[in-house]
């Protein structure tokens, strides 16, 4: 199977599966992705019935946590506030992790959520293709084989998409979601274990090395606060970047509030994210966002054995006491 | 022989940067760490990049940053005591400004930003003191992007509209011309230039016509203005902000988009103060909280009627111009590609669908 084949397969036995759910009545709204008005994008697309889940195409793109959607007005019916939209979510691993996580954290109503889980085969890279690509423009993208093959103005190359598949997916373990209602095709999930092979070069610095490289790459930050946006787990009706009352930190443009908006975007982070990537994916400056979540999702692992978004239960561990919890930071540990 | 258009070579870029460096700061595109191209300061040619298709970050930065400070203060203590407060006016810089290769689309959208700050009685002082200070050196858009709608806009990939200068990239040599007087005196400057032959011009016109021919996008909005005007309740509204996260991208890196946020910021424990004005944008919900606690648009679908509606509605009604350049940034960053140009078209069959209905009924 090559990923042109996998993808086109999803397609085909998701739309089976959503037009189904629409013959039975059990959704009135489903979420899912298709193909982007220019090269290198998909869309969120939203299939009210069953003729509008023919747009739908799983095309390697789709870096938008749709979950995200299910917390917001868009799935209360338009001109009826109080009554809730039975809503589908085409669910990849990372987008089925974040509806759990919402349940958990009471933000979604499980019975109205329907999650239609599918065995994701990885995001494209597309910062690091369009970063190769430089000032050349992409005009047809297309799927070969295991390669994504881009074609512009006078030169056509091909891109493995197991060399630029997204940093998140690299790793991934938890490619469907843990918990589906429908489930097209088999899972392909692979056993959770302690390790981090991503950071484990950034473990290994000195807290001084740690420090420089983080101001480094959060250094063209304009904070837009795109990240916060596209993230499915913030979802405060105040974030504390806009509060004035009390200001908690200066507005302008300087590198201590940068740094400050992304210290503590990324504690509040701290056993919640399901790194999806949809941070890094839609920074407008390219930065890594997801590389310094990763590493509290290290720290949740190894200190608390909690991985977020497995089931509809378990609190995170920061909202959460046990008397087995390990303390030794207190100390000074890490 | 034409005597108004002259010609260099690309390598003389650095003789060029020598000559006028005295007089201006220049800015010109340099391609930054991340691989964005920006407009940065330069002191020498050295990271200039001509074969640029745009810069990420539109260039009103240059004239209004995203971080600005409107003035300082500062608490001196008399030698009765006595706490007084002291003005410190905001620093602009003492040399002029060039903007090297800026593209045609990015020239116009001063004009925009010049009708906002510039308007009526309320005159931005810090702005067009800077303004008065600036050079446009434009360079026509050989290769437009597949985003780019500039000619639905009275625009032009070769558009001289507001530009001081014009440039055209023939490849191994720039051919430029004078627009204005302003633009002459910058050309005197370049002593090596020479006199353009007629084979060069013709040249330049073809890359003109094969640029234009490149843009196949066109966008109708001629009627949009009245369609908004008309459509303020529109379901397509619901249509157009159903996929929006709101992050504002769009307005960040628009080039003509220029509201901005004043807020004051205290140093308690130095006895001082500044005020600043940031880039603020319209998809955020606090940008219209009231002081009450009232907020006239807290839907997002409220949100992206503004700034559709600002565009292309309350924009041409103040200033009678379309308030877009059709650079496509907001396309090209738009994290869940809400297209812009399908957004326009979806509001125009708004209008076109209660035509057929009308004809029905008929």
């Amino acid at each position: 199977m090559t990923i042109q084949s996998t993808s086109e397969e999803i397609t085909s036995a998701v739309k089976d599966a959503v037009k189904k759910l629409f013959d039975e009545g059990k959704v009135d709204l489903v979420i899912g992705y298709t193909d982007g008005t220019m090269p290198l994008r998909a869309q969120p697309l939203f299939m009210y019935n069953k003729e509008e889940v023919d747009q739908f195409k799983w095309n390697n793109l789709g870096y938008i946590n749709i979950a995200k959607y299910a917390l917001q007005e868009r799935t209360k019916k338009v001109g009826d506030e109080d009554a809730d939209l039975k809503v589908g979510i085409v669910a990849k691993g990372c987008v089925g992790r974040a509806i759990n996580h919402l349940i958990v954290e009471n933000q979604i109503k499980r019975e109205n959520v329907v999650i239609i889980g599918f065995p994701c085969n990885g995001m494209v890279d597309i910062n690091k293709i369009e970063k190769d690509l430089g000032q050349k423009e992409a005009l047809e993208v297309a799927l070969d084989g295991d390669n994504l093959v881009v074609k512009g103005n006078g030169f056509e190359k091909a891109y493995p998409i197991a060399e630029n598949v997204s940093s998140v997916c690299k790793v991934c373990k938890l490619r469907s979601p843990p918990v589906t209602d429908v489930m097209v095709m088999e899972a392909n999930n692979l056993p959770l274990d302690d390790s981090f092979s991503d950071i484990e070069e950034y473990n290994k610095k000195t807290p001084e090395e740690k420090w420089d490289e983080t101001i480094h790459m959060l250094h063209d930050c304009i904070r837009c606060y795109s990240c916060r946006q596209a993230c499915p787990m913030c979802y405060c009706n105040l974030c504390f970047v806009d509060q004035n009352k009390p200001i908690w930190f200066s507005k302008s443009h300087n590198m201590k509030d940068i740094f400050t908006f992304h210290l503590v975007r990324t504690i509040h982070m701290a056993g919640r994210c399901v790194s999806c990537g949809a941070c890094t994916a839609v920074c407008p400056m390219n930065i890594d966002l997801n590389f310094i979540t990763r590493k509290l999702q290290e720290l949740s692992k190894r200190r608390f054995d909690f991985v977020s978004g497995m089931d509809q239960e378990t609190q995170p561990p920061l909202a959460d006491f046990k008397m087995s919890d390990a303390e030794e930071f207190m100390l000074g540990g890490e | 022989m034409n005597m108004a258009k002259k010609i260099m070579q690309k390598n003389q870029l650095a003789d060029l940067v020598n000559a006028v460096k005295n007089q201006y700061d220049v800015y010109a595109p340099v391609e930054t760490e991340d691989c964005n191209i920006q407009f940065q300061k330069v002191a020498n040619a050295e990271k200039i990049r001509m074969d640029y298709l745009n810069t990420t970050s539109p260039p009103k930065e240059i004239l209004f940053p995203r971080t600005e400070v409107l003035f300082e203060y500062e608490f001196t203590t008399a030698d009765d005591g006595k706490r007084e407060p002291k003005l410190i006016p905001p620093e602009i810089p003492d040399k002029d400004m060039l903007i090297f290769a800026i593209r045609p689309c990015d020239a116009r959208s001063f004009m925009y930003l010049d009708n906002f700050f510039n308007w009526g009685k309320f005159k931005d002082d810090l702005y067009l003191s800077k303004k008065e200070k600036l050079l446009l050196v434009g360079m026509g858009c050989n290769s437009p992007r597949q985003t780019c709608f500039c000619t639905s806009l009275d625009g032009h990939p070769f558009g001289k509209d507001n530009l001081d200068v014009f440039m055209v990239d023939l490849g191994e040599t720039l051919m430029l011309e004078a627009l204005t007087d302003k633009g002459k005196k910058f050309m005197g400057k370049l002593s090596f230039l020479k006199d353009a032959s007629e084979a060069d011009i013709a040249k330049a016109k073809e890359l003109s016509e094969k640029a234009e021919n490149a843009i196949k996008v066109k966008v109708d909005v001629s009627h949009t203005k009245g369609i908004i005007d008309d459509e303020f309740y529109n379901e397509v509204w619901n249509e157009i902000a159903e996929t929006c996260i709101g992050c504002g991208s769009c307005s960040f890196l628009c080039p003509t988009c220029h509201c901005f946020d004043v807020v004051d910021e205290m140093d308690y424990e130095n006895n001082r103060g500044r005020r600043v004005r940031l880039w603020d944008t319209c998809q955020s919900t606090l940008f219209t909280l009231h002081t009450s606690g009232h907020n006239p648009r807290t839907e997002r679908k409220q949100r992206c009627r503004q700034r559709i509606s600002h565009k292309f509605c309350y924009y041409p009604e103040n200033y009678d111009l379309v308030g877009c350049v059709g650079c496509g940034r907001c396309i090209i960053a738009c994290p869940v590609n809400n297209d812009t140009r399908k957004i326009i078209e979806s509001i125009n069959a708004v209008a076109k669908k209660k035509e057929m209905e009308a004809e029905i009924v008929e």
